[in-house]
């Protein structure tokens, strides 16, 4: 099973991508509520909402350096195991990439960076600003991704010129519907992980009584609109998509006629692997949102009891529920991406074809590292996220080394500071 | 070649001058940490002089990657048939050195530290290593059996060196006790040195079998302009005035292999389809001076260096 270097590619895609999607989950479901307290924080100048903001973005950060390494391993991998796919659709497919890199991933570290570093450092609304830019950037990247994804399901808007495609119409690349809609499943799927992320760490320490600040208090009725808007979008956005599926992509026939594509769907029909990951996938996604769909409306009974706050056995099995949106998350990629087959980019390119002709015992030795470096990092983050969110606002890696009651120093140094 | 073609390929110079510019400074201090740190604080020092920068540096080259897949999709595909290996190491360099600075100062422990600087170090040294290698596959079509190879890779690690050296004599500045930014600064001359050695060596082998063939008489100019350039920088920071000098001399010296492989390697060109040109470029334009102004803005704030622990060390 290992000697084959299509299959060790696929599976490290797989891999690469659903530990990378975790993370970017939270991120995404992260960021506008933080920005948002932070938002609060700044018009009403309220310290415990700035508390808020520093704990909440210490668990994005601790978050979003795995994001990061991932996102390194996922874009380089795509270049690197899979040059049939740039060197066809290079064009067309990479120029979102392209874009992402530049327009949203360089903005968004940099201003991430000042951001981190910006406390204390920049006024209470450049600061604001900052995680404004990195919010904006980080769904923009989450969409020029997605155009280059929606691209292999449906591709659109290019010709073949000898072989190679080229980009003749961005606009419905960009208004590709494989795309959109996939944006707009992402957007609420992910603020569902964010909600359920926050409405955990909330259960936690109001079970403890533990809310000075009033972080929890808020962070759990955050949760509880949040549960009971969004699962009818996502399942709205998600099941839209359906309809995509067995419709022929508007430029079949460009690269292989009717026949051809026949014949290669023929020859390929998906191993016994494939049909039970994609049908795993399906049940685990609808499973897991039917239970979702149910905590809203069961929480919101709870709120005029008082029950968010005080009732422990209910707060209890929350402490639990981020791994619904989790496993629909990874669940609905699997579904998703394993459709496609045998196609990379449909009735234009076969997987096997897209795979960089790889010497098999380097293609395992590098699997081997990737997928125990994936696992040790994703289990270390896992980890320090509980241990953070256990913690509380008094011991995130963002809260603030200043003592109370002592607004100015020592935050600023006593002593003069090597300047450069 | 149209307009459009020219701008694109000095984007990607740019980006790829940029990266080695910019976080040859952090990959070079990050390869110098155990020579110029002693004990636990002067290593925690040195992350803390690394980290406002590795973010904004390595985008550079998260960008270049992205350039070369969506406008140069046949560079890209000649640069990963060549060196596929190479490019895996050097992915595996940096995700090593980025999980050790990410969760350095996530757990305080002296054995977790110990193993975070350990992985910044051994990253560091295999990102170098691994761009010394693809500046040398680059110019000669492929690896080769050559002493080529590996006196280019010894010079362009040095390189990195050397502009880590610069680096940290500014930023590890600090108290009275603390030599690190001394041993930066005397290990800018010696690096230097080695750095002229293995540059004057690498020239030397170049016309070697199994050394770079430039195409034609202007890519020959380039290289021995750009060497010759680099050269006399070298020996410049090898003199008395080297650590003063070292600031502005490192960072012309690590851009010179990326000049290099630009204008004398024989890369594959083709024209870019000016629909996705003008796709990426309307694109690009507008944010470019989003991306100006953070760098600028990250690069002017973090001069003072934070007094107090940050997120990173």
């Amino acid at each position: 099973m290992f000697e084959d270097p299509l299959l060790l590619a696929r599976l490290q895609f797989a891999l690469t991508a659903a530990t990378h999607y975790m993370f970017v989950a939270l991120t995404l479901g992260l960021a506008p509520y933080i920005l948002t307290t932070q938002l609060v924080a700044t018009l009403r100048g309220d310290r415990s909402r700035v508390t808020a903001v520093r704990f909440w973005g210490g668990l994005y950060l601790v978050n979003y350096g795995m994001g990061i390494l991932s996102g390194l391993v996922m874009e380089l991998q795509l270049a690197l195991n899979w040059s049939g796919l740039h060197e066809m659709f290079g064009y067309s497919f990479a120029a979102p990439l392209a874009l992402e890199t530049m327009t949203a991933f360089f903005v968004e570290s940099t201003f991430l960076g000042l951001w981190i570093f910006g406390w204390n450092r920049m006024g209470g609304w450049a600061h604001l600003a900052c995680f404004a830019v990195v919010t904006a950037t980080a769904y923009a990247s989450a969409w020029w991704v997605l155009v280059a994804n929606g691209f292999l399901r449906n591709p659109v808007g290019f010709e073949v010129v000898d072989g190679v495609a080229h980009l003749t119409d961005p606009v419905s690349l960009m208004t590709n519907p494989a795309a959109l809609l996939a944006f707009g499943h992402i957007v609420t799927g992910a603020t569902l992980v964010g909600a359920l992320v926050v409405a955990a760490t909330s259960a936690y320490h109001l079970i403890r009584r533990n809310d000075p600040h009033g972080i929890f208090r808020r962070g759990i009725r955050y949760a509880t609109l949040v549960m009971c808007v969004l699962p009818i979008p996502v399942a709205a956005f998600g099941g839209v998509q359906f309809g995509l599926f067995g419709q022929d992509p508007p430029t079949s026939g460009l690269t292989y006629d009717a026949a051809g594509i026949e014949a290669v769907e023929a020859a390929n029909p998906g191993g016994p692997l494939l049909h039970a990951a994609n049908a795993t996938g399906d049940i685990t996604m609808m499973t897991a949102w039917s239970l979702m769909f149910l905590l809203g409306p069961v929480m919101l009974l709870a709120w005029p009891f008082g029950g968010l706050d005080r009732w422990r056995w209910f707060l209890v099995p929350l402490v639990a529920t981020p791994f619904l949106p989790y496993l629909a998350s990874v669940g609905g990629w699997v579904f998703r991406e394993t459709n496609r087959q045998p196609w990379t980019v449909v009735h234009h390119l076969t997987t096997a074809d897209a795979v960089t002709p790889m010497p098999p015992a380097m293609a395992l030795v590098s699997f081997g590292f990737f997928t125990v470096a994936f696992a040790v990092l994703a289990a270390v983050t896992y980890w320090l996220l509980v241990r953070y969110a256990r913690r509380g606002p008094e011991g995130g890696p963002l809260a603030d080394p200043r003592p109370p009651g002592d607004p100015e120093g020592p935050g600023e140094p006593a002593a003069p500071v090597h300047t450069y | 070649m149209d307009s459009m073609d020219i701008l694109s390929s000095a984007l990607l110079a740019l980006l790829v001058v940029g990266y080695l510019v910019l976080a040859g400074s952090d990959v070079g201090l990050g390869m110098l940490m155990p020579h110029v740190a002693r004990g636990p604080d002067q290593r925690r020092r040195v992350v803390s002089a690394i980290a406002p920068y590795f973010l904004a540096s390595e985008v550079w080259l998260v960008s270049t990657v992205g350039v070369l897949a969506g406008l140069f999709p046949a560079l890209e595909h000649h640069a990963v048939a060549a060196l596929w290996p190479v490019l895996v190491a050097l992915l595996v360099g940096w995700l090593v050195r980025d999980a050790g600075l990410w969760l350095r100062a996530r757990v305080d422990g002296d054995r977790w530290h110990l193993a975070c600087d350990g992985a910044i170090v051994a990253g560091s040294w295999t990102l170098a290593a691994a761009w010394g290698l693809v500046v040398a596959g680059l110019l000669t079509d492929g690896l080769t059996m050559s002493p080529f190879t590996p006196l280019c890779t010894i010079a362009v690690t040095s390189l990195f060196a050397l502009r880590g050296a610069a680096f940290g004599a500014e930023r590890l500045v600090g108290p009275a006790d603390s030599e690190s930014a001394d041993v930066a600064a005397r290990d800018t001359r010696t690096l230097a040195r080695i750095a002229l050695g293995a540059v004057a060596l690498t020239a030397a082998s170049a016309p070697l079998p199994g050394g770079p063939a430039p195409d034609d008489g202007t890519a020959l100019a380039a290289a021995v302009a750009l060497t010759a350039v680099l050269l006399a920088v070298l020996v410049a920071t090898s003199g008395l005035a080297g650590p003063m000098l070292s600031r502005h001399t490192s960072a012309l010296a690590i851009a010179v292999p990326g000049l290099v492989v630009a204008l004398a390697a024989r890369l594959p060109a083709e024209p870019i389809p000016s629909t996705v040109a003008v796709f990426v470029w309307a694109f690009l334009v507008p944010v470019v001076p989003v991306m100006f102004v953070g760098q600028v803005w990250l690069y002017r704030m973090t001069r003072r260096p934070a007094v107090t622990p940050t997120f990173f060390a």
